[in-house]
């Protein structure tokens, strides 16, 4: 049983980092070349949090930090900074998953647009202070609205496809504490 | 067990906080260490996309070829329509293939009367675009071919037409194409046929607008604007596209490369325009002197 849990609690760590590839591998592909006058969502950041309000020990910290610094390397952004503050989103996002855990999905969903809000505020800020050119507010601000639309959908997928659930009251966790 | 439990998390939950802080740290240094040597970084990221995406080639070819078809499925539908359009089009065009062709002998013979030597060392590498910059906030490519093939920073690069953009950042097997349409790309331009100069900034958008232009009132819409090659690291005379006033009346260029579908780009060598550096000398019967400063001492 112990045995059990502990091989799906690394399945599912590595699956996380196979889920941050492929969407990686969709960004890559080389579709579009001309600029656009607004941004997709940011999927990762969605599958992330969604992963952490509902089994924090399958994205640990290192699992979080490592993919979030390599989409950062890949998606020629600034190193390191969204990969920082995205990580200190989902870790405050794990730390309230407890409270939340009870409430509806509205609540949840408030949460979470809240701390994507802040990311990409602090993000501006933080690169304006550095003195890096940023891109236009028209496309940031269309990024934040599109992954706000697009949390529950990834909700979604993440309870019915790949069966990423909130612990039930009482039930163990993969570690085997009560959670 | 409880008190098992309360001691695991005991022991775990500093760790785990620690370790948390370690990461954050070491993001938040990374970033500084790109704000401040930006370079060595940038070197490690194309590192890091050099191992990566070429391994990922056998999957994205077919399904960026699966995604193009299905695209070019939904414009089969306004099929009836295109023909028509393409008709008139192609008549337009034999008008003017058949200027082309009498331009083309004349100017052979032109050359030929000249005896004008092209510069032979303006040859190009032909690299496949591997992938694109992956978000909307950057405009790149990745082609496949690198430090390997003899890639330098700063070549230019065409597809069949027009300019492109030009290397930044190479790697072994990938080299990154920075597009006109960046935010950071700055070329330096002329516009044909009145000779001025100007800059060719891009700004996210379609069509990049020009900088730093001397005398608006010289340029019209329709105007050829060509690399000027100014500052030496650029070849000079590639076409850059067509000069159009946005409703705002500010002017921008209508690229002449076709950005829609970039696939195949070619990498023009270009080892840096000579300077000429010596200055004037007196001719004497017995040839030039080696010194004008000699004849001034006599």
């Amino acid at each position: 049983m112990n045995d059990l849990s502990q091989t799906r609690l690394w399945l599912m760590r590595a699956s996380f980092l196979l889920l941050t590839l492929v969407i990686l591998f969709f960004h890559l592909l080389p579709l579009e070349t001309t600029p656009r006058r607004w941004a997709g969502p940011d999927i990762l950041l969605c599958f992330a949090l969604a992963w952490s309000m509902r089994r924090p020990e399958y994205v640990p910290s290192p699992v979080l930090a490592a993919s979030f610094l390599l989409a950062d390397l890949l998606l020629q952004r600034p190193p390191g900074l969204w990969a920082m503050l995205a990580l200190i989103g989902c870790e405050n996002f794990k730390s309230r998953s407890r409270s939340l855990r009870d409430a509806n999905f509205a609540a949840e969903w408030v949460t979470a647009g809240l701390i994507v809000v802040a990311i990409t505020f602090a993000n501006r800020i933080i690169m304006g202070l550095a003195l890096v050119d940023q891109p236009s507010l028209a496309l940031s601000l269309s990024e934040l609205a599109m992954t706000l639309l697009f949390y529950p959908a990834v909700v979604a997928i993440t309870h019915f496809a790949m069966g990423v659930r909130k612990a039930a009251a009482g039930e163990l966790d993969a570690l085997g504490n009560r959670v | 067990m409880a008190n098992d439990r309360t001691n695991s998390s005991d022991y775990t939950g500093p760790l785990r906080r620690l370790l948390l802080a370690v990461l954050i740290l070491l993001l938040g240094a990374t970033f500084l260490l790109w704000r401040i040597d930006s370079p060595r970084v940038e070197r490690f990221r194309a590192q890091i996309t050099d191992r990566l995406v070429p391994n990922l080639d056998w999957a994205m070819a077919p399904v960026t070829g699966t995604i193009n078809l299905l695209r070019d499925f939904q414009s089969y539908q306004r099929l009836a329509e295109q023909n028509q359009e393409l008709r008139s089009e192609l008549r337009q065009m034999q008008a003017w293939k058949e200027a082309a062709l009498q331009l083309e002998q004349e100017n052979a013979r032109l050359l030929d009367l000249n005896k004008v030597r092209l510069d032979p060392r303006l040859t190009f590498i032909t690299g496949v675009v591997l992938a694109d910059s992956g978000s909307p906030f950057r405009q790149s490519v990745l082609l496949n071919v690198g430090s390997r093939d003899g890639l330098i920073d700063g070549w230019a690069t065409m597809d069949g037409i027009g300019l492109v953009g030009r290397i930044s950042g190479v790697a072994e097997n990938t080299a990154r194409v920075i597009l006109l349409t960046d935010a950071s790309s700055r070329i330096p331009a002329v516009i044909q046929p009145s000779g001025q100069r100007a800059i060719v900034a891009g700004d996210n958008s379609a069509a990049p607008p020009i900088d730093f232009l001397e005398n608006p009132d010289l340029v019209r819409p329709g105007d050829r604007v060509i690399s000027s090659g100014d500052g030496g690291v650029f070849p000079a005379g590639l076409l850059i596209g067509q000069v159009a006033a946005d409703p705002g009346g500010r002017l921008r260029v209508r690229l002449a490369a076709d950005y829609e579908r970039l696939e195949f780009l070619r990498v023009l060598r270009h080892y840096g325009t000579e300077n000429v550096t010596d200055t004037a000398r007196i001719i004497t019967p017995e040839g030039p002197l080696a010194e004008a400063q000699e004849v001034v001492n006599e």
